[in-house]
């Protein structure tokens, strides 16, 4: 891996049968990058996620992961990849020091070395206390983090996390960006799924939002939101018998807004002065700085996403 | 270069495999040894001895003598497809553990090798306990009854291949009931190991050649009596064609059912 590319997508395409999945998306994933994933469910981010990590045929164009073809060379493309899936997938049956042993015996490490590993990773993840404890023992945010160590055994230069902190409490969410920035400082690239926006924004340095399988934008998440969401959002709490009103006044103003149901949101810049002159006095408003969730909701829309 | 060679074979990357499911046996197999050792002892001493008592002599072996070779290659079977069918199935299914191996260097053929080979080895294990039992009832004399462990350990391979066909497959636990049913339990009683096969109608003793099991029992009996035959080679290459051709099958269905 010495091309500064560590992944790179040409017309990438997955299809379910009749479904397409993913259709026909480019990228490229620089070395030591965090780059972030988004999109509501069925977008087709974690069948990108499994196409990279080899546990997905490609359906069509091409995928090189560290420059090697994901197609051709699948064995040497996962011995340098570090993949947290979605799914729990400890072993019950083995206690934690087994857990990671078993892992370092597929990645081949030499006994010795993988002793080494097994400790360094359970320091980075702060489980050393829990080495022989079997994982139905752990909590949700310890189980999490023991994922996170067993991708790093092998020390790959790339890890693959599919929605790391779903389901976690704030502390352990926060343990796990705080693990994620620290290898980022160490050079790992990272690729990350995600549907918690403030971890999109802190976590990512590029992220692209995914929706049916087509990429819809790309950028960095700083750039993304000034670009699609301006500056400032005013949330105007607004009844359905003045809504009709208030979109009326709105239209004639010529400001970016979005109509979210029981509120309606108006996109500007600081300080724009179609704002002042009375026209949100008689509302509750809540003034804030435009977001990541702002620029996912105005472009994938605010329907329901059932899989 | 051979350790190249080696390493990118499935046996090698099964041998990783086999390792885990290895680990996991030495933490378990104080709660598993009831199924290892007991039942087969209790076996032989109600069916060997007890029933037994009231059956006459086949050729010119008491009954218990008779049934423990057939035990030796029965528990061999059983140990092995429990272990390809609901072990396995656990593995893949409820605890994801197939989904994680396959985020290494490793590949499906890899898990079906490493999985077999571990059924075949369980297989080995509970063929040396019933071996065990029976030396203990004084029922064996011979010393090439030692290569009844290997014998197990093949037996095992073939039937755990077969039931890896079955797991790649099933879309319920339950589907491994039927295994079971219509075609573990049935063998067990036409293979020729509580009787003599030339008691059965002739049509049910040409189509349970074709089974593993009946070689299975025949070689083991074969060792254990230290009564060599030529045809004991033809039994072993039954075998170990019913152990390739099902392992290549499972693993064709296990790559088809987890690279999606």
């Amino acid at each position: 891996m010495t091309s500064p590319v560590a992944i790179s997508a040409k017309n990438l395409i997955k299809r379910y049968g009749d479904l397409v999945a993913v259709d026909g998306i480019d990228f490229e994933i620089s070395r030591g990058e965090c780059f972030g994933f988004l999109g509501p469910n069925g977008a087709g981010k974690t069948s990108t996620m499994r196409m990279i990590s080899c546990a997905s045929p490609v359906a069509g164009g091409e995928l090189f992961v560290g420059g090697m073809s994901v197609t051709a060379e699948p064995r040497a493309v996962k011995s340098i990849l570090g993949v947290v899936s979605q799914a729990d997938s400890l072993d019950p049956d083995l206690d934690v020091f087994q857990n990671l042993l078993a892992f370092t015996r597929y990645f081949n490490l030499p006994k010795k070395l993988a002793t080494e590993r097994i400790w360094e990773a359970l320091d980075l993840v702060e489980l050393r206390g829990k080495v022989s404890v079997t994982p139905d023992q752990l909590s949700g945010g310890m189980r999490r983090r023991l994922h996170i160590a067993r991708a790093m055994l092998h020390e790959p230069g790339i890890l693959v996390l599919d929605e790391p902190t779903t389901g976690l409490d704030p502390q352990s969410r926060h343990m796990v960006w705080e693990r994620m920035m620290h290898l980022k400082t160490r050079g790992i690239t990272i690729l990350l799924t995600t549907h918690n926006m403030e971890e999109a924004a802190y976590l990512c340095d590029r992220l692209v939002v995914m929706d049916q399988g087509r990429i819809l934008i790309q950028g960095s998440p700083r750039d993304l939101v000034r670009e699609h969401a301006g500056e400032r959002v005013v949330e105007v709490r607004v009844g359905m018998d003045r809504k009709a009103g208030l979109l009326e006044s709105l239209e004639g103003t010529g400001l970016v807004f979005e109509d979210a149901g029981d509120s309606v949101s108006v996109f500007s810049e600081n300080g724009d002065p179609r704002l002042d002159g009375g026209l949100l006095d008689d509302y509750e408003v809540v003034r804030r700085p435009a977001n990541l969730e702002d620029v996912f909701l105005r472009l994938t829309g605010r329907g329901l996403r059932d899989e | 270069m051979i350790v190249q060679v080696v390493q990118r074979s499935v046996w090698w990357g099964g041998f990783r495999v086999w390792q885990r499911n290895r680990d996991a046996f030495l933490r378990s197999w104080k709660v598993e040894i009831g199924g290892i050792a007991v039942e087969p002892f209790i076996m032989l001493v109600a069916i060997g001895f007890g029933l037994g008592a009231f059956i006459q002599d086949v050729g010119d072996r008491p009954y218990a003598e008779f049934l423990a070779p057939g035990l030796i290659a029965s528990y061999a079977m059983f140990h092995a497809t429990f272990d390809s069918t609901y072990g396995a199935y656990l593995r893949m299914s409820t605890h994801n553990i197939y989904e994680a191996v396959l985020f290494t260097p490793l590949q499906p053929e890899d898990i079906v090798a490493g999985e077999v080979m571990w059924s075949a080895t369980r297989a080995a294990v509970s063929g040396t306990a019933v071996l065990i039992v029976a030396v203990s009832f004084g029922l064996i004399t011979s010393p090439f009854a030692i290569l009844a462990i290997p014998a197990a350990y093949l037996i095992g391979f073939s039937v755990a291949a077969i039931a890896m066909i079955l797991t790649a497959t099933a879309t319920t636990i339950g589907a491994m009931n039927n295994f079971f049913t219509l075609f573990v339990m049935p063998m067990f009683y036409v293979s020729g190991v509580f009787f003599p096969l030339d008691r059965l109608p002739e049509w049910v003793q040409n189509a349970s050649w074709i089974l593993p099991l009946t070689p299975a029992a025949a070689l083991v009996r074969g060792l254990v009596e230290g009564d060599l035959t030529w045809w004991m080679a033809v039994w072993t290459l039954e075998l170990l064609a019913i152990a390739l051709i099902a392992h290549r099958i499972a693993a064709m269905l296990m790559r088809r059912r987890l690279v999606k």
